[in-house]
């Protein structure tokens, strides 16, 4: 029983037919007007938006004039004549197949170690969360682009041992990893996630596998990481969808240019220089499309695979 | 969450005693050689704004042979304009969010929450596919449509999205708590002639002060890291963030005066450091149960 039923009730029994808008506003006023400034959100900013960039996304806009229709232009152009694209493609799908199974593997190799009843938890846990907290920031990126700088931190580690590094951040072959480290270094927050997975294990089931003789690797496989299997899906589907998104780092790394030979020219990277550096709004906006079209996919795919591999309570 | 260690508690072939020591010493050696590695780039850089300016390149440790606060200062006045209008710019984005966002969100949380209204699943499940929408869907059009507000080069495209709840994930995080109150307070209420509007206001906000919090505190961190709105919308540096002055710092004299740009770095994580400290709990909770990007 909600407070509108009672109250759309009690209008009823009090009014009779010619009440049909009183009713409504009796009945369902309320929800729209608690819900007003989200629905002018939603469709100012969000609905209305997505329709009108998926029609710029078929024309040519540079922000001054008006957009020009180019029919399927900008997405042709795209896959057959734009070598940057590519490279950002590519870019930036490394970077995802790299940064994220590393990233959840780390999480959960470190809460499977904090779960075996560490003292200190609450400690190693927000020493390790840190990181999570404070990596989105320009602050870590600049430090980032210090440390792997030719005459950086990681240098000055090397050359004890005789070492003489490169420029990481300058040499292309290096410079990607670079950034992957910086995402793998934020694996507090899956971390946490999957500590809280693991706490929802029942502990008996453990014990009667313990009587059974399992070995405890067994019990890993067969207990721990099905069991695990909803939280590690979770977590790899938020982070995928993040890393296609992440921007920032490889801005300030590269200054702004995906550069050396665009090995670090993230997705959102090259969109951001379409848009906002050449003002190609239209083929930005086709970008955009694909972008979203490419994460979805994903999605879908996950979610359609899921009933293979993700362990459900019956 | 209880932070009580989960003891595994093995009946059948016990482990030898010495052996299960040597791997908890082994996993604490573990652990704590993998938090010195990472933070130790955090050390360091708090060591280099301290250092004096030639020591930086020279060394690798996280002490300073001497001490030296001349960094900040420099830092502080390093571009044409100061980063106390920086932080000032910051503080007024971050702390604007906070209230757009607790307010939007929660009144359109206890709608999906709690009221009762036609198309209410439909609304909600809309609003739970916008949390997967990347922005840059929606980005061009909303920059359009502010510049021909005129909001160009002012804070708004930064607050006023907040104030429109369009960080769907707080009215999310909000629906799963508001759904875990009793019931039963806003029916006695009701029976006693609340409306919905006092049973938000004087019922769920006072009770829903963890989740609000969780939120305020999400919503400043995320707002005050935030790059890329403000790189879009702010040419003018003395309406820059502190985001951008450290951008523009590195573009320019960052190049010749890393003691400065660090000092600065150091203090642009300050604020989110400091609720690190201070709403631990909360925020590991935050992402605990609702399972937060970061």
């Amino acid at each position: 029983m909600t407070v509108q039923h009672v109250a759309s009730t009690s209008a009823t029994s009090e009014v009779p037919k010619t009440s049909v808008w009183a009713r409504i506003w009796q009945q369902d006023a309320p929800g729209y007007l608690f819900l007003l400034p989200w629905f002018i959100g939603f469709f100012g900013l969000t609905l209305g938006p997505m329709i009108s960039s998926l029609y710029l996304s078929f024309t040519k806009f540079d922000l001054l004039t008006s957009p020009d229709w180019v029919g399927a232009g900008n997405y042709v152009r795209m896959f057959t004549n734009d070598p940057k694209f590519a490279a950002s493609m590519r870019v930036t799908f490394f970077f995802v197949i790299f940064s994220v199974p590393l990233k959840l593997a780390f999480a959960l190799g470190v809460a499977l170690l904090l779960n075996r009843g560490m003292k200190g938890l609450p400690l190693y846990r927000a020493l390790f969360y840190l990181p999570s907290l404070l990596g989105a920031s320009v602050a870590i990126a600049i430090l980032w682009r210090q440390i792997f700088a030719g005459d950086g931190l990681v240098n000055k580690f090397l050359s004890v041992f005789g070492i003489v590094g490169p420029s990481w951040i300058s040499n292309p072959n290096y410079s990607l990893w670079t950034l992957i480290i910086l995402a793998i270094w934020q694996f507090g927050s899956p971390m946490i996630i999957f500590l809280a997975g693991l706490r929802q294990i029942p502990q008996d089931m453990y014990e009667a596998a313990s009587l059974d003789g399992a070995s405890k690797w067994r019990q890993f496989w067969k207990i721990t990481l099905p069991l695990l299997t909803p939280v590690v899906f979770f977590n790899a589907i938020i982070q995928t969808i993040e890393a296609f998104k992440s921007f920032t780092p490889a801005f300030i790394i590269s200054g702004g240019t995906g550069n050396p030979i665009n090995s670090t020219l993230f997705y959102t990277l090259y969109l951001y220089q379409e848009a906002f550096g050449f003002f190609r709004m239209g083929y930005a906006s086709a970008l955009a499309w694909v972008l979203l079209a490419i994460v979805a996919a994903f999605t879908a795919f996950s979610f359609l695979t899921s009933k293979y591999w993700v362990h459900y309570d019956d | 969450m209880t932070d009580a260690p989960m003891k595994l508690t093995v009946v059948g072939a016990e482990a030898p005693a010495w052996r299960k020591r040597a791997l908890t010493i082994l996993s604490h050696a573990l652990l704590i050689g993998a938090s010195i590695l990472m933070l130790y780039p955090l050390l360091w850089m708090l060591a280099a704004s301290f250092r004096p300016e030639n020591e930086i390149f020279t060394s690798a440790s996280i002490i300073p042979s001497s001490w030296s606060i001349d960094s900040y200062f420099r830092g502080w006045n390093g571009l044409r304009t100061s980063f106390s209008v920086f932080f000032t710019n910051s503080f007024i984005v971050s702390i604007s969010s906070v209230i757009g966002n607790v307010f939007a969100c929660s009144l359109a949380a206890f709608a999906f929450a709690r009221l009762e209204f036609r198309g209410r699943k439909i609304w909600f499940a809309l609003m739970l596919m916008t949390l997967m929408l990347p922005y840059q869907v929606t980005l061009i059009p909303q920059y359009v449509l502010f510049r021909q507000l005129g909001w160009v080069d002012t804070f708004l495209p930064l607050i006023v999205p907040k104030f429109l709840a369009a960080d769907a994930f707080f009215i999310f995080l909000m629906v799963q708590f508001f759904r875990g109150i009793p019931r039963e307070l806003d029916e006695a209420a009701m029976m006693d002639g609340a409306g919905p509007w006092r049973i938000y206001w004087k019922i769920m906000l006072p009770l829903s002060t963890p989740v609000l919090a969780t939120a305020a505190i999400f919503t400043f961190i995320w707002t005050w890291d935030d790059f890329f709105g403000p790189l879009i919308y702010l040419n003018q540096m003395r309406d820059y963030t502190v985001m951008l002055g450290l951008r523009t710092f590195t573009d320019s004299t960052g190049m010749s005066d890393y003691g400065g740009l660090f000092a600065m770095s150091v203090l642009s994580l300050v604020p989110i450091f400091l609720f690190f400290l201070i709403f631990q709990r909360l925020l590991i909770e935050g992402i605990a149960t609702t399972g937060m990007k970061r």
